[in-house]
């Protein structure tokens, strides 16, 4: 709680301001345009990037396909006219960009399905998934944050068992939730995505780590927002200790959770793999490692642009968060005045 | 039951009969129909097309929509499935199969010569079936259906695994090949089975519903008739201590893989019962490579298999619990596993160092590895990472140890991915590679054995001795199981004992656990997989 650490703090809202009022100028709906420009950019970059790191990787595409099965010049020339890898790699480049413009994903190298049927099916039970962590998530670090800051003894509890939550492998923490609460208890169900009773326990051990890491850097930001002068002044109108802390200091505080949450989603879907896999989840977690341990290229790629999509989404909403938390921001923006 | 006019194996059937492995359920109480059963299984299939799935733990879910011509027997005989019998020419080159009448595929299709043909045909064509294409079916010259219930295939030459694979292979119903879904199987890819393919949600379940006009089961079956259960949905769960505790939670009535330490949950346990089956095929083994590294040398092979108790080291990290394999083939193959073998070699450090003395591995480094010409003995073993289960890799780092302890040995293990591993496979740079493998009817011996480019596909130790090659086929070109069996033995003492070119470490197994209600659970004779839900029923 150094002054150095609240002014570091006060940096980026700020440095985000002066970028919002440069698109500001130019209205709305160039600033809408802009963004959804430089979105597609990221994505072309994506699907490059990813397309050239495929190519990459040690071991050619046909002689992984065929395994260690038999090969003959025949095989190995079926399997190049069904891959098109009989093109050069330019053509396959732009043969595979222009399919995508047409929303189509291609064939799976192992599971011969096509990809965009299958990143369909296993988009929403990762979304379910990833959903309910981040409101586990949210519920336990406001939680935390609400009832501890300030307050010695729960404070230091709580951090306690933070640490605890943060040092612990989803996978173990998956394995001791059904443990208790599926083979012992027998309270939910240990596998699948068939009812909401299913998502409780994958939820729990992705997202309460999750909830750690915002919890204490919430309860820092409330613990700085509660020493302000304006904590004074709300204390002076009567206001309890409860509603000066949910109401008024969690705004103040939202700031960084809030941008590290939304770095953090990004990092649910690597969590994901693992829970989904304890849990016998179906999800994208699952389909990526397997895709990228046997080399399965179009899948790769369509979950690498999809994450793509998903950040860039994530970072567009992040700014609109701040825009909404934080009057200043706003001010300038021309909608509401200080 | 069968229409005897067209039935040529009598014999087989009577002793096929007497056989029958799973029969321990006559003694409780009549089977009762009905019910669903969910069963917890540790892979989901990389497609649900039978012809072009080449996973041996998914073979239990897929075999119960899908159906071959003949069943397999205990001692490796043949009885009547989907056709009534076989004959095979005085030459040894046309087999003609009799097809049941009465079947009819799920979808409504007849089962009949044409539709058999179809999927022969199918296979043969490189652009459905990849390699497939060039496995035994490219020694078909003709293929053709004599009459609506009758099929013959003529080989360009005697090959006498051809029975096994034909016999084996799942027919689908001729429709399906015009299905979107046809690569990537699904519900629309119909078979003759017990039961239906009705609904799969990668990553989490398939289900199957019965098929109630079933009634074309083999003589191996514990019954006849359509299946007793409506309904088997198979949950992939790949974390085995989650399978373990769903089971004993109840809220699974099946699992298959489970790991030696959770064995115990359920042996001697009257609310479960626990069954394991050995594999057939290959030992997992580690082959040595003979054209690089020190592995070269035959003299350093002979060493290495000198230097480790094997013995000693399974039951360190299995307690026991997996069977030591010694041969080329695994110790229940009925039909080619020569016994002899067992307890001839290995194990003795005295011979061990002697041999690395001799070849010229005499001096030690610091770190107690021999050396020659300033190189250290390292022989890199290859494990690829996707095929690492069954602790493996601690039977590795055991091995690892004694070899290091015993004769100075430098065993480096290496896990790679898919693309090293094929990279590395393909360029012939490696010390060793472990694995196994679970073809029958030597099939596994012939892709182990066979030159690389002759169609030895996982000859890891990249052998190349004449005799090998002029040994398989003249194997293959007999139909006459004494004389195969002879030159399978003459064969496995030259691979073993003369040249060193695997070392064998234990026979993998399947294993299933299940509740105390559920009954009728076995494996398939000879094949040894974990059998279909055909036979199984639940006494509650």
């Amino acid at each position: 709680m150094t002054a150095d650490n609240v002014t570091t703090l006060g940096h980026a809202p700020v440095a985000s301001y002066r970028r919002r009022h440069f698109f500001a100028r130019g209205g709305l709906p160039l600033q809408v345009l802009g963004r959804i420009g430089s979105g597609m950019l990221v994505l072309w970059a994506a699907v490059t990037l990813s397309f050239i790191s495929v190519q990459l990787a040690p071991g050619d595409i046909v002689s992984l396909l065929i395994g260690e099965q038999i090969r003959t010049p025949e095989v190995e020339a079926a399997i190049r006219a069904e891959w098109g890898l009989d093109q050069s790699l330019f053509e396959q480049y732009v043969a595979y960009l222009a399919r995508l413009l047409h929303g189509d994903f291609g064939r799976s190298y192992i599971l011969q399905t096509d990809i965009s049927a299958l990143v369909s099916s296993q988009m929403l039970p990762t979304l379910k998934l990833t959903v309910a962590a981040l409101a586990v998530a949210i519920v336990y670090a406001v939680a935390s944050a609400v009832l501890t800051a300030g307050k010695r003894i729960p404070r230091s509890i709580a951090g306690g068992l933070e640490l605890t939550l943060i040092s612990t492998p989803t996978f173990w923490l998956g394995i001791l939730l059904l443990y208790v609460f599926s083979f012992t208890l027998k309270i939910f169900p240990v596998s699948g995505d068939r009812n909401l009773s299913a998502l409780v326990l994958p939820a729990l051990s992705l997202g309460l780590s999750l909830g750690a890491v915002l919890g204490q850097v919430l309860r820092e930001g409330l613990e700085r927002a509660l020493e302000e002068p304006f904590a004074l002044t709300v204390r002076s109108w009567g206001a309890s200790d409860f509603v000066l802390r949910l109401r008024h200091g969690l705004r103040h505080a939202a700031l960084p959770a809030v941008t590290l949450a939304g770095w953090l989603v990004g990092n649910l879907l690597s969590g994901a793999v693992i829970t989904e896999a304890v849990f016998g989840r179906p999800g994208l977690g699952r389909i990526t490692v397997d895709a990228v341990l046997s080399h399965d290229m179009p899948v790769v790629l369509a979950v690498a642009i999809l994450s793509a999509l998903i950040y860039v989404a994530m970072s567009t909403m992040v700014d609109i968060l701040y825009l909404l938390l934080d009057p200043r921001l706003r001010s300038d923006a021309g909608r509401a005045k200080t | 039951m069968f229409d005897r006019r067209h039935f040529f194996l009598v014999g087989t059937t009577v002793l096929a009969l007497s056989l029958l492995p799973a029969v321990s359920f006559a003694e409780d109480a009549k089977p009762v129909g009905g019910g669903s059963l969910s069963w917890g299984v540790e892979t989901d299939p990389a497609t649900l097309n039978p012809h072009l799935n080449g996973q041996d733990k998914t073979k239990l879910l897929l075999r119960n929509a899908y159906e071959s011509l003949l069943a397999r027997t205990a001692d490796g005989g043949y009885v009547p499935w989907l056709a009534t019998g076989y004959e095979i020419s005085q030459d040894g080159k046309t087999y003609t199969f009799k097809l049941r009448n009465d079947v009819a595929f799920t979808d409504g299709q007849k089962f009949d010569a044409k539709a058999v043909v179809a999927n022969f045909q199918q296979l043969k064509d490189p652009a459905y079936s990849t390699s497939v294409s060039a496995g035994p079916v490219s020694r078909i010259e003709e293929l053709k259906a004599v009459d609506e219930h009758t099929i013959s295939f003529t080989l360009k030459a005697v090959y006498a695994p051809f029975l096994d694979y034909v016999a084996g292979l799942e027919i689908l119903s001729p429709a399906a090949f015009a299905s979107s879904q046809i690569k990537s199987g699904g519900p629309e890819i119909a078979g003759t089975g017990p039961f239906i393919l009705k609904r799969y949600v990668k990553g989490q379940e398939i289900q199957f519903e019965k098929n109630p006009a079933y009634a074309w089961a083999p003589s191996t079956a514990a019954h006849q008739g359509p299946a007793y259960l409506d309904q088997v949905t198979y949950r992939f769960l790949p974390e085995s201590s989650v399978r373990t505790g769903a089971l004993t939670s109840g809220q699974l009535d099946v699992i298959e893989g489970i790991s030696g330490n959770d064995a115990a949950l359920f042996k001697d346990n009257p609310d479960f019962s626990y069954q394991t089956a050995l594999n057939t095929g290959t030992p997992y083994s580690l082959f040595l490579n003979v054209t690089w590294g020190p592995t070269q040398d035959v003299t350093v092979r002979k060493a290495l298999i000198a230097s480790l108790d094997i013995d000693k080291v399974l039951q360190a990290v299995y307690r026991g619990e997996r069977t030591r394999a010694w041969g080329i083939t695994s110790p229940i193959d009925p039909q080619f596993y020569d016994k002899s073998i067992e307890k001839s070699y290995g194990a003795d450090a005295e011979i061990a160092n002697g041999l690395l003395d001799e070849a010229g591995w005499k001096d030690k480094d610091a770190e107690g590895f021999r050396v020659k010409d300033g190189k250290r003995l390292t022989i890199e073993v290859v494990q690829a990472q996707a095929t690492v289960r069954d602790q493996r890799d601690v039977l590795l780092q055991a091995l690892q140890a004694q070899a290091r302890q015993v004769a100075g040995i430098d065993l480096a293990i290496n896990y790679v991915d898919a693309g090293t591993y094929t990279e590395r496979r393909k360029t012939g740079q490696f010390g060793s590679i472990a694995n196994s493998n679970t073809p029958t009817d030597a099939i596994d011996i012939e892709y182990h054995y066979l030159p690389i480019d002759k169609g030895g596909t996982i000859n890891y130790s990249r052998a190349f001795a004449p005799e090998l090659e002029q040994w398989l086929n003249e194997a293959a070109s007999t139909l006459e199981p004494k004389k195969r069996f002879d030159i399978y033995a003459k064969l496995q003492r030259f691979a073993i004992l003369d040249e060193a070119y695997a070392i064998p470490l234990y026979e993998p197994e399947d294993q299933v656990a299940a509740a105390s209600h559920v009954k009728g659970i076995s494996f398939r004779p000879f094949k040894q997989l974990p059998e279909s839900a055909y036979d199984i029923w639940k006494s509650e």
